[in-house]
């Protein structure tokens, strides 16, 4: 291949790109949700640097429990003594590492599922759109309580019960653009050229469904990280690692509740609530590049 | 040459044409019906399946490979074992579970020491009226803002609507639920923290109803909350999706308001899809109730699955699992045949 | 005092990217009883401006000037006043085909509305009823039809619905916007002549909307012309057509040719005349699109830029013979439909046979079994003396053999790639050895897109209609086919590019004896380039002879009826 057309196909590759940068800044919240995520995930990837094992140690605490915030403990303390703050930035690296690769899990199942039954009609369609509906329809949280019951307890665990359970309306997505894209006489015409059912997925089918993909991957980490926070409220995370949602379930078990520790309850279900509505406003400023009809409505 | 020109529209226009239109319409009816039935019918038994291979066939599951745990003793396991046949052959593990399940037999509780089929019909009651109040709370008011939202769209009540709904999907509902129940009732006293009803009892029937409504609100706050923000985000995309739409120009030409517009064009064809995507989504709405009888107390079908997980009671889990999935599937298969009766397009397919 | 007009209008959108208004100071009057044409290509501002009579417009639209109807200035009126008229005063036939009709109501609701909302005629059920089944009978549809629903309507019904809603509340104006487009021409026929006969009986004003020049003339008493939002030229319809003094005119009067007269035999009329010699148009990157010189009258063109039309030797053994070909498709509810029922049908080498009919009558379906997209139920394809391979890697060297030219080159297209990666897909699909640009470049100067370096690395949006076909037809030639399978090349593109590709077609022939098989509805399509004809009804070749032969004299009914349905102006009398 000359090196003219490779040059000609990555100016263009370039273009795109620069134009999702620009349509995407073109959203206000869209920024405000990237800055967000960027200072989140900066904060989670360097808090070991002053936080240590001795601050997340239920014996090794310093404070009293359940103190009201002060000048030492900004955030408070917990049920054993522990710094809530120091606390509720260790549990982001948990949320996010599950929540994204959960995400990215979920999205891969949908994406190639969702590409397959748009693709090949008749009976594979109709099977995988009937085990789609099915999983769709379940109530996901059940499913993956009853997985991670069954499985060892774990962040891996957690991560395969999120995602082979909330893969569905990714697939659904996926094959209705890929519907879409295959309906276009350009498919018929690389039928026509002599295309065969690898060239057209690739050539023109991915490409096509990729940035779309891309915006319901940032949709699926926000719900992921709810999940993972659910899951591990109702007991099945794993308790040897700090996250937000044991916070919570431990707030719960020991009646901070009850004894109006609000200190103990804010902070981890504001810094849920941050992420993904980080993660959900890039997610749709994103949708909103990809798919133009949505720009209309959402501004 | 006449007859080619009037032969040229496809559509029949003889009567004959039309009385036999009439009867595939019928015979279509039936066979819908028939098809949805059936594809009901399968999603259950994938259910069966799914709970069978979820607590018996999953390798390194801890019934299998017997372990020991908090609660569970070896010997509660060893008699599990032994109640479901797991020494037996696969195949005819699952022929023996399939009859217990047709015979409700669905094994004694670990932890309630109870048929699990007795344990779970007991609580349905309340998980209906919960998720029933709420599904009805959030119905009017997602399908009422999100219309509001989308014909004003761009104002600043649509910004407040959509804004507000984007914080509450953001929301774990668990959250939701502890925040509200430490507000109004433990701070402000107004609420029941737990329960569904008084302990004790209260006498007479209205005052036990009242009880019992008084205890629902928190739960079913937290849950409305939670559902309207989706079901406002769906109805307002519907909605503005239809709003570009030709026949809605073709309204205005003939002089309709605005409010006529909307209410007899553009809100019809928008509500149709948005309640295929709310009956198909009812599983979000187990899911909450899940969480939020947990908060709360509520003595449902979600506070016996969370206590089963604790302990962990297997027989229990496997109950509800199939109990709460079975009833998403059989909504779902009512929902479509009901969306058949609203749809014209529907219909002639 | 006039029944509508138009003093000084001019129509902006807010964020248009040009800025340009999209209707630029027209000034127009209609009197009562008076049926006025209104025509132009796809963007010329005749739809804003025929919306804006009824304040129909969006909300970034500004209107300056006035409109006057009945002598009342539409601006200034309140919303109360506005909507008393919409429909009442003014109604308008949308384009029922499309969306027009609401989905989720009977059509027989739709139509008694308007009679609700204005209050007109008696209320009662009965009554109400009883005035629906009234238009209904006056627009040739049964009573029946009331309960149906528009998706259980054909094209032709569903306009007809939208003919008898405008006519509910007795208006005194219609605005009839592009009312025939996306119908067939023989429903197109029937169509028009409800709604002339309907405006005629009822005394009405008509404004008529449309790209189709040939059928403005037929219906209207005068013709306004309408390009770049302003009004060109603006007259009588018969003088207007036949003595046209504007270059778009023309060139509009032009790409409808007429059947029959030798001038427009092998001669598609063009605006832009690329003959190798000149340069090509230039492409255009987000600012106006460059159009060249007119030179709009066939008369003036080089008389013979096809080379000589060749009749093809009987004797010699046909490039591609279909013979008694059959598909049947099974549908859901166990009906069978043959779409293609028994075709035998030769191209010779460097042939160009035009397959002639109406949507639905099969030709899509043949041309994909042709090109191996469709399996045969029974009969067989024949190319070069060999049956196509069915495995797939004998149909993908077949398919090198024979190329395919859609209809909408904008689809046509994957909006991601480039000009360069459009035409070099097929040649990396094949993998054919040798230069691939140097083989790029070559076919995108085969379909005169000059210099092809400064075509390379344009998105296809960056193109207009007629650039993007010729890229598809380089795409196509890149692979050099010895038959090019083009299934309504320009149906979708504006009048005055038709012509253009039509000769380029013509010239490839010439200079590359390639053979093609052009399906068309379009029997001037045929007039302008093909050697034979063949005539496609409900999966049936019926005639199939020399385009001279069949089109002067046609034997079978169906072709007769075709030929009848084109618009009056558009035929001569050959005998």
């Amino acid at each position: 291949m000359s090196t003219g057309a490779g040059r000609i196909a990555w100016a263009r590759r370039r273009r795109a790109a620069g134009k999702l940068w620009r349509d995407f800044a073109d959203s206000r919240s869209g920024l405000v949700g990237l800055a967000a995520l960027l200072g989140i995930v900066l904060i989670a990837l360097l808090a070991p640097l002053w936080i240590s094992a001795d601050d997340l140690s239920v014996i090794k605490a310093t404070g009293g429990i359940l103190t009201p915030p002060s000048g030492e403990f900004w955030l408070g303390t917990d049920h054993a003594g522990r710094s809530v703050l120091d606390l509720t930035v260790y549990g982001a690296r948990v949320s996010l590492l599950v929540g994204i690769a959960a995400a990215v899990l979920s999205v891969g199942i949908g994406t190639i599922v969702g590409m397959l039954s748009g693709h090949f009609g008749r009976w594979v369609s109709a099977v995988l759109m009937r085990v789609t509906d099915f999983f769709l329809v379940l109530p996901a949280l059940v499913l993956a309580i009853a997985l991670s019951t069954m499985l060892e307890r774990g962040l891996s665990t957690i991560i395969l019960a999120i995602g082979v359970t909330s893969w569905p309306s990714t697939a659904r997505l996926v094959r209705a653009q890929t519907l879409t894209i295959e309906a276009r006489p350009y498919i018929e015409r690389a039928q026509a050229l002599g295309g065969g059912h690898p060239h057209i997925l690739l050539r023109h089918v991915l490409p096509a469904v990729l940035p779309l993909v891309l915006a319901n991957t940032t949709l699926a980490v926000g719900s992921a990280i709810i999940s993972e926070s659910t899951l591990a409220f109702l007991g099945l995370g794993d308790p040897s690692k700090v996250s937000w949602g044991l916070m919570l379930k431990q707030a719960l078990d020991t009646g901070s509740v009850t004894a109006g520790a609000w200190w103990y309850l804010l902070p981890p279900g504001i810094a849920i609530v941050a992420v993904v509505l980080s993660f959900t406003l890039c997610g749709r400023a994103l949708e909103i590049v990809v798919n133009p009809n949505l720009k209309a409505g959402r501004r | 040459m006449v007859d080619m020109l009037t032969t040229t529209e496809p559509v029949a226009e003889l009567p004959g044409g039309e009385r036999a239109a009439g009867r595939v319409r019928a015979l279509g009816t039936a066979r819908f019906v028939a098809v949805k039935i059936g594809g009901g019918l399968v999603s259950l038994l994938l259910v069966v399946v799914l709970g069978f291979f979820l607590f018996r066939a999953l390798p390194g599951n801890p019934i299998r490979s017997i372990t020991t745990d908090s609660h569970t003793s070896i010997e509660q396991i060893e008699k599990l074992r032994a109640e479901w046949g797991m020494d037996e052959p696969l195949p005819g593990q699952f022929v023996e579970y399939l009859g217990d399940l047709l015979r409700w037999d669905l094994g004694t509780s670990f932890k309630y020491k109870q048929p699990v089929g007795d344990l779970i019909l007991g609580r349905i009651g309340p998980t209906l009226l919960l998720t029933g109040a709420a599904l009805l709370l959030a119905l009017v008011l997602g399908l009422w803002l999100g219309t509001r939202a989308a014909w004003r769209h761009g104002s600043r009540f649509d910004r407040l609507a959509t804004g507000t709904s984007l914080v509450l999907w953001s929301v774990p509902t668990f959250w939701l639920g502890l925040i509200a129940l430490m507000v109004f009732a433990v701070a402000l006293d107004l609420f029941p923290t737990a329960g569904m009803t008084t302990p004790g009892g209260v006498d007479g029937f209205l005052p036990a109803v009242l009880d019992v409504a008084h205890h629902l609100v928190l739960p079913a706050v937290t849950l409305t909350a939670v559902t309207y923000a989706q079901y406002l985000m769906v109805m307002r995309s519907s909605l503005l999706e239809e709003m570009n739409a030709d026949y809605l120009t073709t309204a205005r030409a003939k002089g309709l308001t605005d409010d006529q517009v909307r209410r007899r064009h553009a809100v019809p064809n928008a509500l149709l899809p948005t309640v295929t995507i709310i009956f198909l989504h009812t599983g979000l709405l187990v899911s909450g109730a899940v969480t939020v009888e947990t908060v709360f107390s509520w003595p449902g079908l979600g506070l016996l699955t969370y206590n089963a997980i604790g302990f962990p009671d297997y027989p229990l889990l496997q109950g509800t699992m199939i109990v709460l999935a079975g009833a998403v599937v059989v909504m779902n298969v009512l929902a479509d045949l009901v969306y058949r009766l609203l749809d014209p397009r529907v219909r002639a397919a | 005092m006039s029944l509508l007009e138009f003093r000084d209008v001019s129509v902006s959108y807010a964020g248009a990217r040009t800025g340009v208004p999209a209707v630029r100071g027209v000034s127009l009057r209609l009197d009562s009883g008076e049926k006025l044409g209104l025509a132009g290509e796809s963007g010329c501002g005749k739809s804003t401006l025929a919306m804006s009579v009824l304040r129909l417009l969006p909300r970034s639209a500004t209107v300056s000037g006035q409109i006057l109807l009945d002598g009342e200035d539409v601006g200034a009126m309140s919303w109360g006043r506005l909507r008393a008229v919409r429909w009442a005063s003014t109604s308008v036939v949308f384009q029922g085909a499309m969306h027009a009709l609401n989905p989720v109501r009977k059509v027989g609701e739709q139509i008694a509305e308007p009679l609700v909302i204005h209050h007109s005629g008696p209320q009662s059920a009965p009554a109400l009823r009883a005035r629906v089944n009234e238009l209904l009978g006056q627009v040739e549809l049964p009573a029946a039809k009331a309960d149906a629903y528009p998706h259980e309507l054909s094209g032709g019904q569903k306009q007809r619905v939208m003919i008898a809603m405008a006519l509910a509340c007795r208006p005194r104006l219609i605005i009839a916007d592009e009312p025939t487009t996306a119908l067939d021409v023989i429903v197109q026929a029937q169509v028009l002549e409800v709604l002339t006969r309907l405006v005629t009986e009822h005394h009405l004003g008509l404004i008529m909307i449309s790209h189709d020049l040939a059928v403005l003339a037929a219906t209207c008493d005068r013709l306004a012309i309408m390009y770049r939002g302003e009004i060109v030229e603006e007259g009588d319809s018969r003088t207007l057509i036949r003595d046209p003094q504007h270059p778009h005119t023309k060139a509009l009067a032009a790409a409808f040719p007429t059947v029959g007269d030798p001038i427009y035999r092998y001669a598609p009329a063009t605006l832009t005349s690329p003959t190798p010699q000149q340069p090509a148009p230039t492409p255009i990157w987000g600012g106006g699109r460059v159009r060249g010189q007119f030179t709009a009258d066939p008369r003036q063109q080089d008389p013979d830029p096809a080379g000589h039309p060749q009749v093809a030797e009987v004797s010699t053994a046909p490039l591609l013979r279909v013979d008694n070909l059959r598909v049947t498709f099974h549908g859901r509810h166990r009906e069978i439909t043959h779409a293609v029922a028994g075709v035998s049908l030769d191209v010779h080498e460097g042939e160009i046979v035009a397959l002639v009919g109406q949507s639905g009558s099969g030709k899509t379906t043949l041309a994909r079994t042709i090109l191996g997209l469709q399996k045969p139920t029974a009969g067989q394809v024949i190319f070069a003396g060999e049956p196509i391979p069915t495995t797939s890697r004998g149909l993908r060297a077949y398919r090198r053999q024979v190329q395919l030219v859609l209809q909408d080159p904008t689809s046509a297209l994957n909006p991601r790639h480039t000009v360069y990666e459009a035409v070099a897909e097929g040649l990396r699909i094949h993998r054919l050895a040798g230069d691939e640009h140097e083989r790029v470049a070559e076919a995108l100067r085969n379909a005169e897109l000059r210099p092809p370096e400064e075509f390379m690395p344009v998105l296809p949006q960056e193109l207009s209609g007629g650039q993007r076909q010729r890229v598809v037809i380089a795409g196509a030639l890149a692979l050099e086919p010895r038959l090019l399978v083009a299934d309504e090349p320009v149906a979708s593109l504006d009048a005055s590019v038709r012509g253009e590709i039509l000769a380029l077609l013509l010239r490839l022939r010439a200079r590359l004896d390639l053979a093609a098989l052009v399906i068309t509805h379009d029997l001037g399509l045929a007039w302008n380039i093909a050697d034979r004809v063949a005539v496609m009804y409900r999966g049936a070749l019926v005639e199939v002879g020399p385009v001279d032969d069949v089109l002067a004299n046609p034997r079978h009914g169906y072709t007769r009826s075709l030929l009848a349905a084109l618009p009056d102006s558009g035929t001569v009398n050959v005998q």
